[in-house]
């Protein structure tokens, strides 16, 4: 197993941040094209914590290095799962997520967090275990987990400015939202 | 909003989220944990979803990765 893990503050609050959250993939991300599909498959409210649980389907159709391909059987649409919980009181949110393709042969297990790190900035943790199953070659094994952790190396700087491009829109559209409504009243 | 992965639920899937982001940024994260507004919305658009991933046989996938979910709910669903 290798384990990456990164983190970073975003001049945001908080609030502002976990809104932005839901639409990471949206349009203005564009950054984030290998990003085909984000579906909300289930989501409750505890009613003692008051903590909201999200599923979600990710599909990906990720350009991989050609033996990556070769070796998982020549698709490269992917699927990933991912259960998230805001907790409203402590303010944080914690996304899970976990590979759908592929399992058989690489386990990646994700867990970002967002929290606030004063009123105005929030932190943005990342950890990835990424876990080689294929039978044979403790060799090829590495092999794959390394170029797993390098690529995730590489999604995570340009996932953060994807997400920055997000969290600036959002701004402003929200900004112009209110104006409009202060205008009509 | 990002799309769907069924184009044909695409229509239904951008008014849910419209509606969740709006009741999430506006009463949910404000304290109004209990209403859910966006209910009717949510069951369509889902209705809509599940037969997809039925035919694509993403439902399975789904079946397996849901087990393991467990560990993370007693982590994160607690009181903190």
């Amino acid at each position: 197993m290798k384990v990456f893990s990164s983190t970073c503050d975003f001049d945001y609050s908080w609030e502002e941040v976990s809104t932005a959250n839901w639409r990471k993939y949206c349009p203005w991300n564009d950054k984030a094209t290998h990003v085909v599909g984000v579906d909300t498959l289930s989501r409750t409210i505890d009613p003692s914590t008051g903590i909201l649980r999200t599923e979600r389907l990710i599909t990906c159709n990720q350009s991989a290095p050609q033996w990556v391909v070769t070796l998982l059987g020549g698709s490269t649409t992917s699927h990933v799962y991912e259960v998230s919980y805001v907790d409203p009181v402590s303010k944080k949110v914690t996304m899970c997520s976990n590979n759908l393709t592929w399992s058989n042969v690489l386990n990646v297990r994700e867990t970002v967090t967002y929290q606030p790190s004063s009123s105005a900035t929030t932190q943005f943790t990342q950890e990835a275990k990424i876990t080689a199953l294929c039978g044979g070659w403790q060799k090829i094994k590495n092999k794959v987990e390394e170029a797993s952790v390098e690529r995730f190396k590489e999604n995570a700087i340009i996932g953060r400015e994807g997400f920055e491009t997000v969290l600036e829109m959002s701004r402003r559209v929200f900004g112009e939202q209110r104006d409009l409504e202060k205008q009509k009243l | 909003m990002a799309a769907s992965i069924a184009p044909e639920c695409n229509e239904i899937k951008e008014r849910y989220d419209t509606c969740f982001l709006k009741w999430y940024s506006e009463k949910y994260l404000r304290g109004n944990t209990t209403s859910n507004e966006c209910e009717e919305l949510f069951t369509k658009y889902k209705k809509c979803l599940n037969k997809v991933l039925k035919e694509r046989g993403i439902d399975t996938m789904l079946e397996d990765a849901r087990k393991s979910s467990s560990e993370t709910d007693s982590e994160f669903l607690r009181k903190s």
